[in-house]
């Protein structure tokens, strides 16, 4: 349970919400339940007075005080139901932000996780996931269980009351047994299977995906009927295990109920008793077993959010997970210029690579003055972005020295953010004017593909900018490097997926406009660098 | 993709449902039997409190009634839960069939027109999309059902009690359909907000996710934060607005629900007074006038359950229609596969008056004829967009003939398995031989480490602790471009195909890998087997016994 701790001290921040949300949930559940329950007192009573009353002799009946309770609690359900409806769901929305946008600074904070190179989609789709398993803990199980707690206690006080100490006892036992199903018991029994029903899941997304992927290959070799086979095998393998895991929580529920229902025969039982004692009166007697009914509804809730708490649990353990720190980015503070004599970097003896695999590269030594124009070319799988990520502060050296001065890195990847182009842009110098960014935009021949659009910097792009083309989203990305001032500029391939006339005709303008700042450009070829002073290749 | 009209969507689901009726009859006969004995419950109870109350009995006098209660509730606890166990199992044959409909569609499809679509969101529609039809065929129709059934039973038996009692209740009735096209409005609408915020929500989440490096980069994890945050909380605003008003449906439902119960108990109390002259009040008693007041309630469960499982059906209908969408894309394959003329084996390739064009465009291939021997190796070559790729297709089988016949050694293409190797190399999360078994199930360990080691993927092996049954991607790294490509290599050489088709082998590849692909394609063309291949390069041209350029829809020998 421990993993939910730091999800449910971020919950709790709203507790002034959660306390009001959990208030209006308490008073429709008990509007319900004393509606019911009042309505069969004064059923009982009316029929008492009713054989008075035929019976000839005189009786007296308050009409309006049941009467007007009955009318009171019929509106008061719907009201308090409705509010409750709208104020909590605003308080999971609120919830929803919460969590995302805690989750969003603590990734930050935490730096760069190492990631194997084809998981990436797939681990952002596993996040999403986790995330929404997230939003619902307390809609789901932090109120309802509460609440069940809390009506419980009522009724066993109204049976203490009104009936007998013993009776109340016994109801309090049946009550915390049957909660105990409903909610420890389900969760024990279920935490294993729905661990493992997230664990076969996404297994299974990545034999699904991998399928598609060399869907060529294996149709080539006649492979793949076998292979959907043994696809098919394993969902149903996964459906196996939700349908145990469903199964469960329903049985659960139903000895539950059982058990509130038979909470219902004592009271009814020993209500009898105390009535042919005298003890009780007729209305009274009816009250406490049709406000135990109610029970029922106040419980069935229980077993299906607990059932899935396994599955939330391990969410929360994987997002625990991404949030341990990683390598820090920019752990290594910017060399002051004056301690590298107008150098714009040093490497000296350096190794790199990722943790836990042998180095790309190792006694690698290097100097770049500031303002020179360095080129790095290298065969794929030869080190050239490990580099530039270890020069970027990214990834730390596995060994040997490394002083650089603050630089602009433009990756590898192209990176487009869902949002208007001036958003995108102002990234990379937040204080650029608009001329700025025209400015630009016209040196990477991107100004007139938005000065044709109505909303020209305000243009929206769409979802990872699949408005641009490849080449478009590159050069964007490009200008946002080129937007910011530092004195030195790393840029991973330039010009992936820009034509080759476009290249030719951009290329020299980038040049100059970096003039005087150190730029170290690393691409396959030589036709892929800008204009370089001297060329390192990389085996 | 365009979407499917509802009506095709529900039809589709009916389909569906149709082939598993046997889990959703038993749920529904379970929730009736659940249903039955809580009516029985409720019956007893009546009866029970007026025998005490207004009989005087003891308890002791009761036992056997009591005793009648217990059972009827055990009866109503096995109900149930076999009711959410038969659920459970409901949609499982639903999945497995709509499943069976992707893979059919996928292998019509073809290895090139389902490349057009990502992976991820495939494998999403078949995961995902799919495993969303659960609740609708497990909770949703069931409960249509029992909503039906149920309501009607309870109407029955309050009319033989009091028939005013049940023309309250009946006055409701014709309400319920009312009740339902409001529930459902409102349901599906707060759904659609719900699931519209949270998309969103997690698209703008996840974009920041995904560039966080590059906000790192340039310091601007703070400010991303803070729209993050500002863009969250207008997205809620907006939809708290209709969801206000979607709300009061269910509000309406709820009241309705209230009002009934408070009628009854107040109509029921004074009748039981004595106060109303008319009707069938004289007659009533404590039981009739409790049990009425208690089968109130249930007489609205079943709709209101099914109110809180309208989300199911949202959320299904919402998936089948992408899936439908994606059963209904065109395959590319001519639905009518022509017919062949004869299937006795020949030792050549050959392509007889073939012609290829997708809808009315330009055609790609026209009125081609062709023949290769086996154990020759032709290179394909000619500008990009000349239709090498859709020769190679074709001679796969990926693809069929708009016109003409393609026969590959006297068979159909696709028939033989043949060994593939396209741009982009593939690799499983898994071993080594895992990887080689993936096509070749039958290789030897030792096979698997020679043909690794052919590719030049020798050295990669030995820094293993287990060689060939070593995870590929043990430090969390994957494989290089070049590398994946070499390790496809390595399947074909492990599996002795007779036939070899190779796009563009060495597009692209860094100078190590190139070099290794050459050299095994040298060996394969010089241990006979039939290679054809898309290329530029010159080595690779130098390497083919014949060339053929394929330009405009045209080939000819170069």
């Amino acid at each position: 349970m421990h993993e939910l701790r730091p999800w449910l001290k971020l919950i709790f921040q709203r507790r002034g919400r959660l306390i009001v949300g959990a208030l209006l949930l308490l008073v429709t559940l008990l509007s319900g339940l004393s509606l019911l329950a009042l309505s069969g007192w004064f059923l009982t009573e009316t029929a008492l007075v009713g054989l008075l009353l035929a019976a000839g002799s005189q009786a007296y009946i308050n009409l309006y005080v049941p009467g007007g309770g009955i009318r009171f609690f019929a509106v008061s359900r719907t009201v308090a139901r409705y509010l409750e409806r709208v104020y909590n769901h605003n308080t999971v929305l609120q919830l929803l932000t919460d969590i995302r946008v805690a989750l969003f600074d603590r990734m930050a904070s935490a730096g760069q996780r190492e990631r194997g190179g084809k998981t990436g989609a797939q681990w952002l789709s596993r996040l999403t996931a986790d995330v929404d398993a997230l939003d619902t803990i307390y809609l789901r199980v932090i109120a309802p269980a509460g609440l069940a707690v809390m009506v419980s206690l009522i009724l066993v006080l109204a049976a203490w009351l009104l009936f007998s100490g013993t009776l109340a006892v016994g109801v309090l036992a049946i009550c915390a047994l049957a909660l105990y199903l409903a909610t420890r018991r389900v969760f024990t029994q279920t935490r294993p299977l729905s661990a493992r029903l997230s664990d076969q899941q996404e297994a299974l997304r990545g034999d699904v995906i991998e399928h598609l992927e060399g869907y060529a290959e294996l149709t080539a070799a006649g492979r793949t009927g076998k292979h959907a086979g043994w696809l098919m095998r394993q969902a149903r393998s996964v459906s196996r295990t939700q349908a145990r895991v469903d199964s469960q929580a329903g049985w659960h529920q139903a000895v539950s109920t059982l058990l509130v229902n038979l909470a219902v025969v004592v009271a009814l039982w020993s209500g009898a008793e105390l009535f042919h004692q005298g003890q009780l009166s007729g209305p009274v007697l009816v009250l406490l077993p049709i406000a135990l009914l109610g029970l029922i509804e106040v419980y069935a809730m229980l077993p299906d959010a607990f059932a899935k708490l396994g599955g939330t649990i391990s969410a929360a353990r994987r997002l625990n997970e991404q949030v341990t720190p990683g390598s820090k980015l920019g752990n290594r503070t910017p060399a002051e210029p004056h301690l590298i004599n107008g150098n714009a970097l040093i490497m000296r003896d350096l190794s790199v690579g990722y943790t836990g695999q042998a180095a790309i590269l190792s006694h690698y030594s290097l100097t770049v003055a500031e303002g020179e124009r360095l080129g790095i070319v290298g065969a794929s799988g030869a080190g050239k972005s490990t580099l530039a990520d270890t020069i970027a502060g990214i990834l730390a050296p596995k060994d040997g020295l490394i002083s650089a001065l603050p630089c602009a890195y433009l990756t590898q990847k192209t990176v487009v953010f869902e949002d208007t182009v001036r958003a995108n842009l102002l990234l990379g110098n937040p204080k650029a004017t608009d001329a700025e960014l025209w400015r630009v935009l016209e040196l990477v021949e991107l100004a007139s593909r938005f000065t044709d659009e109505t909303d020209r910097l305000d243009t929206w792009l769409g979802s990872a900018g699949n408005r641009l083309s490849g080449g478009e989203a590159r050069r964007l990305v490009l200008a946002r490097v080129l937007l910011n001032d530092a004195a030195l500029v790393i840029l991973d391939e330039p010009f992936t997926g820009v034509d080759s006339e476009t290249r030719k005709r951009i290329a020299p303008q980038i040049n100059r406009w970096l003039e005087g700042r150190a730029v170290i450009c690393l691409g396959h070829g030589p036709e892929a660098l800008l204009p370089s002073g001297h060329t390192v290749h990389l085996y | 993709m365009s979407e499917p009209a509802q009506v095709d969507v529900r039809q589709w689901l009916s389909g569906l449902a149709r082939n598993s009726q046997r889990w959703a009859r038993l749920t529904v006969l379970a929730g009736a039997l659940t249903g039955l004995a809580t009516i029985l419950q409720m019956v007893l109870l009546a009866w029970l409190v007026h025998q005490i109350i207004i009989e005087g009995q003891s308890a002791a006098g009761l036992t056997s009634s009591f005793i009648a209660l217990i059972v009827a509730l055990l009866f109503r606890a096995a109900g149930q839960g076999m009711q959410s166990h038969f659920a459970a199992r409901c949609s499982e044959q639903v999945r497995r069939d709509a499943r069976r409909q992707l893979h059919r569609h996928w292998g019509d499809a073809g290895p090139v027109t389902l490349a057009d679509a990502s992976a991820g969101s495939l494998a999403r529609e078949w995961l995902d999309h799919v495993e969303a039809l659960h609740g609708y065929f497990a909770r949703f129709l069931p409960q249509m059902f029992l909503a039906a059934i149920i309501p009607v039973v309870i109407l029955a038996l309050v009319f033989w009690l009091d028939w005013l009692a049940g023309i309250f209740l009946l006055l409701s009735a014709p309400l319920i359909p009312l009740f339902m096209a409001l529930v459902g409005i409102g349901a599906e609408k707060v759904n659609q907000q719900h699931f519209e915020v949270i998309s969103r929500l997690s698209g703008q989440f996840l974009d920041k996710i995904r560039g966080l490096t590059t906000l790192q980069l340039f310091g601007q994890t703070r400010s991303a934060s803070d729209a993050l945050h500002r863009r969250s909380d207008q997205y809620r605003r907006i939809t708290m607005k209709t969801l206000k008003v979607a709300f009061l449906s269910s509000a309406v439902l709820e009241f309705f629900a209230s009002v009934a119960i408070a009628v009854i108990a107040i109509y029921v109390g004074f009748g039981l007074l004595g106060y109303i002259s008319y009707g069938p009040s004289a007659d009533l008693t404590l039981f009739s006038g409790l049990l009425i007041l208690l089968l109130a309630p249930e007489f609205f469960q079943p709709l209101r359950t099914l109110s809180q499982h309208y989300h199911d059906r949202a959320t299904a209908l919402g998936a089948s229609a992408e899936i439908l969408a994606r059963l209904n894309q065109p395959t590319g394959a001519n639905t009518s596969k022509p017919k062949h003329p004869q299937a006795t084996p020949d030792n050549r390739i050959s392509l007889s008056n073939v012609s290829l064009h997708y809808g009315t465009g330009k055609p790609i291939l026209r009125n081609l004829n062709l023949s290769v021997l086996q154990g020759q190796s032709v290179a394909l070559t000619g500008p990009s967009g000349g239709g090498k790729s859709s020769l190679l297709h074709l001679i796969a089988g990926f693809i069929t003939p708009t016109q003409g016949f393609v026969s590959v050694f006297g068979n159909p293409p696709g028939q033989l398995a043949f060994g593939w190797l396209g741009q982009r190399g593939f690799w499983i999360q898994g071993s080594w031989a895992d990887n080689l078994r993936l096509t070749c199930p039958e290789a030897s360990d030792i096979a698997i480490e020679s043909a690794l080691r052919r590719v030049g993927l020798g050295s990669m092996l030995e820094s293993r602790a287990q060689g060939i049954h070593s995870q590929i991607a043990e430090d969390g790294q994957g494989l290089s471009g070049g590398q994946a490509r070499r390790l496809s290599l390595a399947r074909i050489f492990v599996a002795d195909y007779d036939l070899i088709l190779l796009d563009e082998p060495t597009a692209g590849l860094d100078a190590t890998s190139e070099i290794v692909v050459l050299e095994a394609l040298h060996k394969l063309a010089e241990s006979g087997k039939t290679l054809v291949f898309s290329t530029h390069h010159n080595a690779l041209l130098a390497l083919a016994d014949r060339t053929l350029i394929v330009n405009n829809g045209e080939v000819r020998d170069a």
